[in-house]
């Protein structure tokens, strides 16, 4: 027992040194509050970003990314752009190991599984039009993530402990907008002379007088303006101005030898004549060939204005709002897909904001308008789309009809998900599959780090600074206890028993513990409050499960790992249990002290009451 | 002065039997010191015997031992050699915890520097003194008020000892000393710190209560004139009874 209006006479009368006693407590677990707070709010901005899968109600996400590779030249061993197609009976998910047993053939499989499902990016811009066309135009590629037949998720919704799996296809979209190049090339063609020089067949005198025969019968027989030309002797089979080579012109040869006169307009050009000639002469005229020529001109490159922008997209299950990449919890204003939902989508809040889209306003998507149902704010996870489509409706667009790349598992209980991932690694070889735990190991940054010193340093610090607080109200009190060895003295001379006397120094101080925990309080929710407003951001980093973030240049084999990096603003929240914790420390840092204190006068002996201690 | 003191001896317990019986009985009393190898004999083989409702005086310079006496009679310490009566029970050999206990039930102490708590009014102060015997704290306010009057401070209940007099904070601490109703008070040069008029009053406030309330005083003083005040003057030296008026 004490006597309380003793002791709250003494805290209120020396209140300068209650209050000085209780400041050092209330620093002490204000600090503390302060150092518990980070902790916590490092917990929080952990949890916040490693618990993306129980966010959203999935434990497990299964997912086929490119397994890193060293082999460049790997990349480029197929150019055919056949996307893998998996036969019905075909031993459930063989396309997850890329359909090449060893390893590392495995992934330069993969890779070019990669670069063929991204081969649309880099398309043909003349299948936009003809040259000169202004173009807008979205391209869907699946980026790092591959695509993979979905009866991938009906192979993991049947094996046991697993409630449910829902396919999800996450994209990376490429807005492109500009002019279809035009090409040209201009090749001159024309004004070379071709010199030909023949020497017909010499043809035998019967031959001869059988074609002279002919001629003039056909003379004589059409027109009598040709009478001119019936002492002719040969034709020309050869077109142009070319003049007969050889000597002579005009009479017939003196021998036997026949030589063609060429005629403007010659009687080659007239089929009737054609029948009076010899063969050879026929086969003749049907050989001469214009030379070849080669004609070399350099070309510039086709110039575009095209315009390229990057958003993510991802098809969820729209009659599933429970589970999947973003489920009706998330819902912040508008609806969740209606019935009929093939033209509706959601879009992420930070997108909208910065897009400026709002609740049934629209989207246009290679020419053809969505309706933008409802906002949503999907938690940090490693896949974050911007858009959401119903998954059929972003896989025709995508055409990758019956593809997706992720499959989220939700399982029967927390402790099977270890078996159930084993399980899908079995059925599924070469998945990737990520829980909690594996998310959760394969990420890094200033948070993690931060939250380790946080866990390693802060317990510690937190202990220093409290002991610094206890030895300080522990000094405090001792010193107060010397300057009142009169008192206490006094107090044992008149009758107060040793124990009476500590309960009251003990009841002091647990009173003085009391005030500097409610100043403690303050102190710790204004340092909470001021690392809350002034925090600075933690960056965290995971590797190998994002989808949206990836870039271009990961996918086309500069990089095979992406990464995704948050900022998360440290915050240090104030719980209750912190507040008790506070409190219940400055009590006994009191205690500690009073005890101290009650030791010390517990020593003084009655008659120092008599000393004269001037 | 004033003072005011009603008749207490109705309301007294019969802690001790009869008035004039001895309250004191000292037998050869010895204490002794050990100071760095030294044993300084303070206290030497004193015979004495205070009565009840006697009002004694202790004289001597510093050193001659008056105030370890002063301390073996307040309860305060234990002889190391013969024996100390009082109340009927032999003080020497006592445990801490006894020796409280009869300080607390029997024992009022009034001190040189009047030893008051400073964060304490005058009514707290001496309502304090009834704090070990577990009275019940309005009882305890009731008694102060009372006894504050006795010694007419009535009109100083709630004031701080810094706001006090020396000779107004001596009479709260004799008020105090009376809370418990005790058989003896103690002075330890209870005017050491007065000046000569306010000296007298308050001598005169601890006369008028020895005989309104037949409790046995024993002062302990430099001061002739004090010493004259009581009824029988015991002078020391040396760790020895010198004089005695009495004897």
């Amino acid at each position: 027992m004490f006597s309380p209006g003793y002791a709250w006479n003494e805290l209120r009368r020396r209140w300068a040194r209650t209050l000085v006693t209780a400041i050092g407590l209330a620093a002490g677990v204000g600090l503390v509050m302060g150092i518990i707070g980070v902790s916590e709010g490092l917990s929080d901005a952990q949890n916040r970003v490693l618990s993306p899968l129980g966010s959203v109600g999935t434990d497990i996400i299964v997912t086929r990314t490119i397994a890193p590779t060293t082999d460049k030249t790997s990349t480029t061993t197929t150019t055919t752009p056949v996307r893998e197609v998996v036969g019905p009976g075909g031993g459930g998910g063989g396309f997850f190991a890329g359909n090449v047993p060893g390893a590392s053939l495995g992934s330069s499989s993969q890779a070019a599984t990669l670069l063929n499902n991204n081969a649309s990016v880099i398309t043909d811009l003349a299948k936009l039009g003809p040259a000169g066309t202004k173009f807008t135009h979205d391209f869907f590629v699946p980026g790092t993530l591959i695509t993979f037949p979905s009866v991938a998720v009906s192979d993991v919704a049947k094996l046991p402990d697993v409630t449910s799996a829902v396919g999800a296809l996450s994209l990376q979209a490429l807005h492109e907008s500009g002019t279809v190049p035009k090409i040209t090339n201009k090749v001159k063609e024309g004004g070379q002379t071709i010199k030909t020089t023949v020497t017909p067949p010499v043809l035998t005198p019967t031959q001869t007088a059988n074609e002279r025969a002919c001629i003039q019968k056909l003379v004589q027989g059409n027109l009598s303006k040709d009478s001119g030309t019936s002492g002719s002797s040969g034709t020309s089979g050869s077109s142009g101005p070319s003049g007969p080579s050889g000597s002579g012109g005009g009479g017939p040869p003196p021998g036997g030898k026949h030589r063609f006169q060429i005629f403007v307009g010659g009687l080659s050009s007239n089929p009737a004549f054609e029948k009076c000639l010899t063969p050879a002469q026929i086969s003749y005229n049907q050989n001469v060939v214009v030379p070849e020529q080669t004609i070399t001109q350099i070309l510039k490159p086709p110039t575009t204005n095209t315009a390229t922008s990057s958003y993510t997209v991802a098809g969820v299950n729209p009659t599933s709002g429970t589970t999947g990449l973003i489920t009706k919890s998330q819902l912040v204003s508008g609806t969740w897909f209606t019935s009929n939902p093939a033209d509706e989508v959601l879009v992420n809040t930070a997108y909208a904001s910065t897009k400026k889209l709002k609740v049934n306003g629209t989207i246009t998507i290679n020419a053809k308008n969505y309706k933008i149902v409802g906002l949503v704010a999907p938690t940090l996870t490693g896949d974050v789309s911007d858009v959401y489509f119903p998954l059929s409706t972003i896989q025709s667009l995508a055409s990758a009809p019956k593809f997706v790349n992720e499959v989220l598992v939700d399982v029967k209980s927390a402790s099977d998900v270890a078996a159930v991932t084993t399980e899908i690694k079995k059925e599924l070889p070469g998945a990737t599959v990520l829980t909690s735990k594996s998310l959760a190991d394969e990420v890094t940054g200033s948070l993690t780090n931060a939250h380790k010193l946080a866990n390693d340093l802060g317990g510690a610090l937190a202990i220093v600074v409290l002991l610094a607080a206890f030895l300080i109200a522990g000094l405090l009190t001792l010193s107060s206890v010397a300057k009142r060895v009169r008192e206490i003295g006094s107090l044992r001379a008149i009758g107060w028993t040793r124990g009476a006397v500590v309960r009251q120094v003990i009841a002091e101080t647990v009173g003085i513990g009391l005030v500097g925990g409610l100043i403690g309080i303050g102190i710790g929710v204004g340092v909470c409050a001021i690392i809350g407003a002034v925090g600075p951001g933690l960056s965290i980093t995971a590797t190998g499960l994002t989808v949206g973030a990836s870039s271009v240049s990961s996918l086309l084999g500069q990089s095979t790992t992406a990464t995704a990096t948050t900022i998360v603003h440290l915050s240090a929240p104030v719980h209750l249990t912190t507040i008790l914790l506070a409190f219940a420390g400055a009590l006994v840092g009191g205690l500690l002290a009073g005890i101290a204190g009650g030791w010390r006068a517990a020593r003084l002996a009655p008659a120092s009451a008599l000393r004269d201690l001037g | 002065m004033e003072a005011n003191p009603t008749d207490t001896s109705g309301q007294a317990p019969a802690k001790f039997a009869g008035a004039g019986a001895p309250l004191y009985e000292l037998a050869g009393l010895e204490r002794t010191f050990s100071k760095g190898g030294m044993v300084v004999r303070a206290v030497r083989g004193v015979d004495l015997v205070i009565n009840s409702g006697e009002m004694v005086s202790l004289e001597g310079p510093s050193g001659s031992g008056k105030s370890t006496l002063l301390q073996l009679l307040g309860a305060l310490d234990s002889p190391t050699g013969g024996s100390i009566r009082f109340a009927d029970r032999d003080l020497a050999g006592l445990s801490d915890k006894s020796l409280t206990k009869i300080r607390a039930q029997d024992i009022g102490f009034v001190f040189q520097h009047f030893n008051l708590i400073p964060t304490l009014t005058a009514e707290g102060n001496v309502a304090v003194a009834m704090f070990p015997n577990h009275v019940h704290s309005h009882e305890r306010l009731e008694r102060a008020k009372e006894l504050l009057n006795q010694v007419g401070l009535g009109h100083r209940l709630n004031h701080l000892p810094s706001r006090l007099s020396g000779g107004e904070q001596q009479r709260v601490a004799i008020a105090r000393a009376l809370a418990n109703r005790p058989s003896v008070i103690i002075a330890d040069e209870p005017t050491g710190n007065l000046d000569s008029d306010t000296a007298k009053e308050v001598m005169a406030t601890l006369i008028a209560l020895r005989e309104s309330a037949g409790v046995t005083i024993v002062v302990a003083t430099h001061d002739e004139d004090v010493a004259s005040l009581t009824d029988r003057r015991v002078r020391m030296r040396d760790g020895e009874i010198r004089e005695d008026s009495a004897a």
